[in-house]
This record gives structure tokens, sequence and C-alpha cells, in this order.
């Protein structure tokens, strides 16, 4: 069953489509992430999700009810979701304990059963401690946590979050990371979950949609993303690859630096200008000539770095395309000197979505 | 969990639509109704003559007739002086407290607060009691000195020199408080660059520091320019014994025996068209100083060290602040308890008699007092909540057309208060809305002259709640007035005690909508002191306006005290 379904949503601000003809389903109890650059229209997506937005065209439901077309859209109160906010939006005046039972109060629960689902909710999230703080009095880490429990803690059908790790230091969001996902495994709330960040929606989502300028470029599981990507946009946004220019030969090869290129992926049209993606830890590189000559081109290198675990390398091919190479440490190379770069068949995506 | 949402959306909709639209033309009618309605009979009457024929004559005569074109320039003038004499005094004041080791510098921005909201026509009043020719304790303390005969004198407050030396004193923290908080604002960053760039504290204070406040001074000057434009208390108490007038006199005058109401009329629109072109160019000036608060605001500034200088520069700035708060309010407490105003207190004169008396024996004490409260309060709760409710609607953009709401509530900024009574006086003192001679007449000049500030207030207390907050309410099952109440308000309310406060002060002081407006019945305590003055006596004006004074301190420090202890918004956002 399908738990949250967008149709052909679009969002327009003064003729400005902020999203363009979106369509989503998003099945029960998955977690969806939607992963573009600032700008992309993603918050705005979440927003239509939650109410907050009426879509100039298409609709949403949620399942089997429409919540929201142009014509009528349910107000947020009453769509029985909860929101994790980029700015926590915890409420000042309140107490950790009393900001967490807000949305129990509002569903006249009674008091035996609040305290005790607050008492669960804050073993859960480790903030049993701090219950009688105010906001004000907390790090970012633990806002977090508050901003989490009192979204959770009212069993919401659906939980929308906002760019939830935004706000914190390198380490905790890698560590909060992992606690998104724990708490979704526990809780299995269908979940839908913006970021700019392709790290935390590989390790959180069941399912990416990236997005880009309004519309949705590619909706698939993190390795289908990462491994296929079908635009040069998702190419580049997921995991920067290197998008260099052929010219479509046959079916399987183009054109590039004047070298045949056999390539992966879709079939190529003959004579099209063919995007055709590849990692920069995909290239092999060598200083000497290697023996097969498939799929290998020459080049300069450029500039490099040493980054420890690694070497970061930019060279040059003869039809001044530049490449990122990544290799290991071990293998240093002067700059200015020439260079054999075998880009493995089964490696280039040749872009045609 | 259905059930939460099983009622039709479509009827929600309608409903919504439905309120929305009665809000925003309930509220645009009110406010069309306290605007346009004064300032479309002052239009009428300004282009019609006596009999209501439309004509030009009346701007003809003002333009022609030496009596009226004479204030026109005394105004210009005194306007201009008092502008720059505020700039002179008040720029290098506020860098001393903002930039320098002075001591005792936050006891000088108390007392810049202090003359500021002294209300300038107890100011005028009270030095009367120092420089009149004869009666003033100044010049007595001078033939004393200098051992001359009786009718000698070295200072004459009843001149254009008097009169500019007032409305400066009243004028100048204007300036101080916009250079101050400009200066307060500009990150330490800006000034340490320039020294590490080899520039010396001076240079760095004559290139970096003065260019950056320079917007906030010109600013300043505006309003001062302003102020001293539209004041009616000072000229009235000062200028009108020395036989000349200055624009808003000569319109109260024009009310007087016989009255001309159309001359009154024309000769309000120019003060009106002027203050409309100030405050353009004051929003001009500051709109561009935002580069100034950009970045980091976390630096302190370098305190710039002055030496011995700093005692030197301490006496200047507190021989600056005699003239608005030490001499004024020594004058007044003097007369407060002095047998006779002009003489001083010593052992052998000193009485409580005038207290008594005011309190006791003056029947329009009472009446003036309960007015005044009355409409204080209303002005302030009234106010309040319509200020309150606009700056929701536009800063939440809660429906349509919000932004002619936000353009009616702060058009009144550009009404003059004089002209604001004289447009009022035309709208209600005739049918179908006969309200000349009660108190409703003066709560609408109150509410439309107090409602601008009030409402930018709000509306920069919505904008510092994020929106999110209230959005994470609604989300968990909140509706949009449950959010209000429970989220919002609550987040809100120190600056809407804040406000009301600040409408409160605002009313008491007000003088120059009252007179226009005032009866015998509906006397309120700023007209009540203007009276006084009128037939001399100053020893129950002094009471008074300590009375007040101490009323206006206990309110400002109350609401200081609640904007600053609030409780902090978390850091995130």
């Amino acid at each position: 069953m399908a738990s949250v379904e967008l149709q052909r949503l679009t969002k327009r601000y003064g003729g400005v489509a902020v999203v363009d003809n979106v369509s989503l389903v998003i099945e029960h109890g998955h977690l969806v992430c939607l992963l573009g650059p600032s700008g992309c229209g993603k918050t705005t997506t979440l927003r239509l999700i939650a109410g907050f937005v009426e879509p100039s065209e298409g609709e949403i439901r949620v399942g089997d009810r429409l919540v929201s077309s142009p014509a009528q859209t349910l107000p947020p109160e009453r769509r029985n979701m909860s929101m994790i906010f980029q700015s926590y939006a915890l409420w000042p005046h309140m107490t950790v304990a009393e900001n967490i039972i807000y949305g129990l109060k509002l569903r006249k629960l009674d008091r035996a059963t609040i305290g005790k689902k607050l008492e669960a909710i804050l073993a859960s999230t480790r903030l049993t401690s701090l219950a009688e703080r105010y906001p004000g009095e907390l790090s970012g880490g633990q806002q977090q946590r508050v901003a989490l429990a009192r979204a959770l803690i009212v069993e919401p059908e659906t939980l929308l979050l906002d760019e939830p790790l935004s706000n914190l230091d390198a380490n905790l969001r890698e560590e909060m990371r992992f606690e998104v996902r724990r708490l979704h495994d526990t809780y299995r709330y269908t979940t839908v979950y913006v970021t700019h960040d392709q790290s935390e929606a590989m390790t959180t989502a069941d399912l990416i949609a990236v997005m880009n300028a309004g519309r949705i470029e590619q909706v698939g599981s993190p390795e289908e993303i990462y491994n296929h990507p079908r635009s040069e946009f998702v190419a580049r946004f997921i995991g920067s690859s290197n998008v260099i220019k052929g010219i479509g030969l046959d079916a399987e090869h183009v054109e590039f630096s004047g070298v045949p290129l056999r390539c992966a992926g879709e079939p190529i049209r003959p004579g099209a200008s063919v995007p055709v993606s590849i990692r920069p830890h995909d290239i092999a590189i060598s200083a000497t000539e290697p023996a097969v000559h498939e799929n290998v081109v020459s080049a300069i290198v450029m500039r490099g770095a040493f980054l420890g675990g690694h070497r970061d390398y930019m060279v040059e091919t003869k039809d001044g395309t530049q490449l990122r190479v990544v290799t290991s440490a071990a293998e240093r190379l002067a700059e200015g000197s020439t260079v054999w770069l075998r880009l493995p068949p089964q490696r280039c995506r040749a872009l045609t979505g | 969990m259905t059930a939460l949402a099983s009622s039709a959306p479509a009827e929600r909709r309608r409903f919504a639509v439905d309120l929305s639209l009665p809000v925003l033309l309930l509220f645009a009618t009110v406010l069309c109704l306290l605007i346009a309605l004064p300032l479309s009979w002052l239009l009428i009457y300004a282009f019609s003559d006596k009999n209501g024929a439309i004509t030009l004559e009346n701007f003809h005569r003002l333009l022609s007739d030496a009596a009226y074109l004479d204030p026109l320039l005394v105004t210009f003038a005194l306007a201009s002086l008092s502008a720059l004499i505020a700039c002179v005094v008040a720029a290098p004041m506020a860098w001393l407290v903002a930039r320098t080791d002075m001591p005792l510098r936050r006891t000088v921005r108390l007392l810049v607060t202090a003359s500021f909201v002294t209300p300038p026509f107890l100011g005028a009043i009270a030095w009367e009691l120092l420089a009149a020719p004869n009666s003033g304790l100044l010049n007595q303390l001078y033939r004393e000195l200098a051992g001359l005969p009786e009718d000698a004198y070295l200072l004459n407050i009843y001149s254009f020199a008097g009169l500019v030396f007032v409305v400066s004193c009243y004028t100048f923290p204007y300036v101080f408080v916009l250079v101050a908080n400009a200066l307060d604002r500009t990150p330490g960053d800006l000034e340490d660059a320039s020294a590490i760039l080899g520039a010396k504290t001076w240079h760095t204070a004559w290139r970096v520091t003065l260019p950056l406040a320079l917007p906030a001074m010109l600013a300043g000057a505006l309003v001062a320019f302003l102020q001293a434009m539209t004041l009616f208390g000072s000229p009235a108490i000062l200028a009108m014994p020395a036989g000349f007038h200055t624009m808003t006199t000569k319109i109260w005058s024009l009310f007087q025996f016989p009255p001309r109401p159309e001359l009154a009329a024309a000769a309000s629109l120019p003060l009106l068209i002027l203050t409309v072109i100030l405050l353009r160019a004051e929003n001009n000036v500051l709109g561009r100083r935002s580069y100034a608060v950009v970045g980091a605001r976390n630096s302190e500034p370098r305190v710039i060290r002055l030496g011995v200088w700093r005692w030197v520069m301490l006496a200047c700035a507190l021989a600056v602040l005699t003239c608005p708060v030490f001499l004024p309010y020594f004058a007044l407490l003097n007369a407060s308890f002095s047998r006779v105003a002009s003489h001083l207190v010593w052992f052998d004169n000193f009485t409580l008699q005038n207290i008594r008396f005011v309190f006791h024996e003056l029947s329009a004490t009472q009446l003036a007092l309960r007015n005044t409260f009355v409409l204080g309060s209303l002005a302030a709760t009234i106010g309040t909540i319509l200020a309150l409710v606009i700056a929701y609607v536009t800063a939440r953009q809660a429906v349509v057309g919000h932004r002619l709401l936000g353009f009616l509530a702060t058009a009144p900024v550009a009404i003059p208060g004089i002209v604001l009574g004289v447009g009022l006086f035309f709208s209600y003192a005739r049918p179908p809305f006969l309200l000349y001679g009660t108190l409703w007449i003066l709560l609408i000049a109150f509410l439309t002259l107090s409602l601008p500030a009030a409402y930018q207030q709000l509306q920069s207390a919505f904008r510092a709640v994020h929106p999110e907050l209230e959005d994470a309410s609604r989300i968990l099952g909140a509706t949009r007035l449950r959010t209000l109440w429970k989220i919002t308000t609550p987040l809100l309310r120190n600056n809407v005690i804040a406000t009301w406060c600040f409408i409160f002060v605002a009313v008491i002081r007000e003088l120059s909508a009252a007179i226009m407006l005032f009866t015998s019945e509906t006397k309120v305590l700023s007209v009540l002191i203007y009276d006084l003055n009128e037939s001399g006596d100053l020893a129950a004006i002094a009471v008074l306006g300590l009375l007040m004074l101490v009323i206006t301190f206990c309110i400002v420090a109350l609401a200081n005290s609640l904007r600053f202890g609030g409780r902090r918004l978390p850091r995130a956002g």
C-alpha cells in the first residue's frame, strides 16, 4: 500500500515553478530522502506534504485520502504527521518535558498515559536527566534529540524531517545519521527526509529521490543512484563523477579524445553527443603505456595532492578535458608527466536520461 | 487516526477564506476611518472658501501675507538650527559613550534617556523658570553676582535664540540614540582591520568609524528637524510671548477667535508634505546603512583610551546634560517646594502648600488625571491589540492584501500631531460623527498617533519569532488560533507589555493634537499644564510636571526591565 503519493505536484510562486511536476510514491514504512542542492525545491515539496503550502497543480494522497489539491488542502494540524525542523523549533518558554508532551495534550490523552509515554521516549532518546531544562540551556545535539522525541511521541502516520542534522557539528552529525536510521528501524513510520548531504541520504534512506530545479531527476535505492546515474546532474551530484563528452560511434562505443571508448548503460545513438560518467577512483592510472589498449587514453598530469589515505590528481587529455583521478597513496606522479588512463568499460556509464 | 481527518477539507477551506476576508476588511476600514477621514477633510477645507466653493485663495494668502509667510520661515530656521546643534552636540557624545573609556558612560546614557522622555513643553516651562528676563533664577543669580539693577538680565528665553536652545535640548537625544546604536552595532573587526593595516587610532576613527556612523547621524538630523518643525508646546510657551509664531502656533491661533479653519487647513498641508518628504529621505539614508550591521557582531569594539582627557570629556558631557536635565529638573523641584516659584527654596520659604493646592484645591487636577489615565489605558490597550493583529497578519502574510494593512498602519507616522488635530476637528465636530467635546475624539487622536510605532515594534518582534516555532505546533495538531494562544503570545508577552507602556507614555505627554481637541470637560494632564502656564501658575505646573515625569520614568523602567530580562531563544536557526 502506498502511504504517501505525490501526483504531478507543482508549486509556483509568481509564475516561477519551485516544484515542477513532481510525482513520487512512498511505500508504507519506508524512509525516502529528497536529495538536492539548496534551492532545488526539496523543502517546498516537504512543506507541501505537511500542508503548510497549497499546491498550484497536482495532488497529494496519504493512504487512500486526498489531503492536498489546488481546490482543497487539509490543514497541517489534521494530517496526523510530525515534522522535525531545521531550526528544531523548540519552544523556548517550555521545558523539555513540556515541549515533548505538547502533541499528546492536544490529543487529550489522560495524565497517566502521557507520563508513561514521556518516560519511555525520554529514555530512548537519552534525555531523562534533562526533562526540566529549558531549550536555551541545551547543546545542539540535545536540542536535536528533544525535537526527535517531540515528533515521535505522537506516533504519527508520517514523519517529515527538514535538514535535521545541518546545525550539528561534523562528528555529531555522523553519529546522528545512524541514530535516525536506528529510530526508523524501531518505529517504522513512513518518513520523508530532506537533505543536501549525499552521505546523509546514503546512510539513512531506503529510497533516494534526487531533485534539481524543482524536478525529480532520478529515484532509486542508494546503490542504484550511485552505480547507475541516469543524468549528468545525478552523476556529478552523487560521488562527484567526471562527466566527459563523447560522440556516439555505435550502440556500445563513443569516441573520446580520439580513442573509441566502450561504455555500459543505455544503448548509444551513433553520431549523438553523449555524456559519459566515470568516478575518480574507478580510473586506473599508470606512468607507462599499458599492454591492453581498450579504453586507454593518454593524458598529462596537471597537479596532484597527497591526502594521507590516497592521492588526488587532476589530469588533462589531448582534447583538453580535465579529469579527477584518485589513486593509492603509493602512486607518485610528477606534474607535467605523461600518463595513461584506463577507463574500465563497465564503469563508463553513458548518460541518456 | 483517520477520525482526526474525517471531516471534509473543502468545508475547512471555505471557513478559512470567510474568516480572513472580513478580518482584512474590518481592519482596513478602521484604519481608513482613522487616517483617511481627517486627511480628506483637511484637503477639502484647504481648497474651499468660507461658503464651500473650490478655491486656491487660501494658499495665495499663505504665501503672500507676511503674517503667514514669516512663521514658515521661522519654522524652517528653527528646525534647521536645532538639527544642526543636535548633530554637533550629540554625535561626539555618542562616540564618547560607545567607543572610549570615558568614565560614567552608562550614567551619561541614562541621563540622555531622561531628556528623551522629558516632554519638550515641560522643558520649555522649566527654562522659563530659569531664564525669564526678570524672574529667571539664572538672571537673578547674574544680577546678584554682577551687582546690577533690577531690569538687567543675561538671558532672555522669550526669543528666537532661546527657542532654538530649548528645542535643541530635547531633539539632540534623537541623534544621540541613532548614532550610539549604530556604533554599538558596528563590529570592532572593522576598526581592527584598519589598525592591523597600520592606521593610527585617530586615523581609524576618522576614516572608518565616522563614515560608518554618518548615515545614522544624517537620519538623526532629519528626525530632529522633523521634531522641531512639528513641535507645538515649546514655541507656544516661548515664541508667542515674544511676539512671533511658528507654523504650529500659527495653525493653533487660526482656531482662536475669529476662527479661520480654511487657512488653518491650508497651513497644515506644508507641514504634512514636508514630513512625508523627510521620512522618505530618512528611509533612504538608513536603508543604505545595512552594510554597517552585516557580519559578526560578537567582536567587542576596541575601547579608545583618552588618558587624562577622559575627565575633560566627562565634564563636557555633563555640561551638555546640564541644559536638558539638571537645571530644568532643579528648577521644577525648586518651584514645587517654594512659596514663590521664582525664589530659591530655603528654610524660611519651604512649603508643601503647592502640592496641597494641586491635589486638593485645584478642581481640574482630579479630572485631568482621570482623563489622562482613562485615555492612556484605553489607547494603550486598543492600540496594542490593533498593532498585534496587524503585525501578525503582515509578518506571517496570513491574508491576501496584508501589505495594504501594513501601509495603513504606518501611514500616521507622517502626520504631525497638530495637523491630525486639525483634521480630526473637521471630521468629528459635525454630523454624522459628533465626537467633539467627548473623550472619544482624543482617544482616536492618540490611537492614530501611536499606532505606527506600536506596529513597528510588534512587527519586528514577530520577525524575531521563527515561523517554524508556529509550524511545529500546527503539525503536532494545534489549530492556528490555538498556536497563537499557546506559542506565539507567550513568546511575545514582554514585547506586548513594552508596547503597551510605550503607547501609555506617548499619550501622557501628547500636547499638540490634544490642544486642538480638548474642551473643559476633556482636559488631560498635558493640556492642564499648558493652561496653567497661560495663567502663570508656575508652582502648580512644577508639581504636575514632576508627577508626569515620575509616572513616565516608572513605566519606562518597567518596559526596559522586561525587554532585557526575557528568556533567550535557542541559538539554532
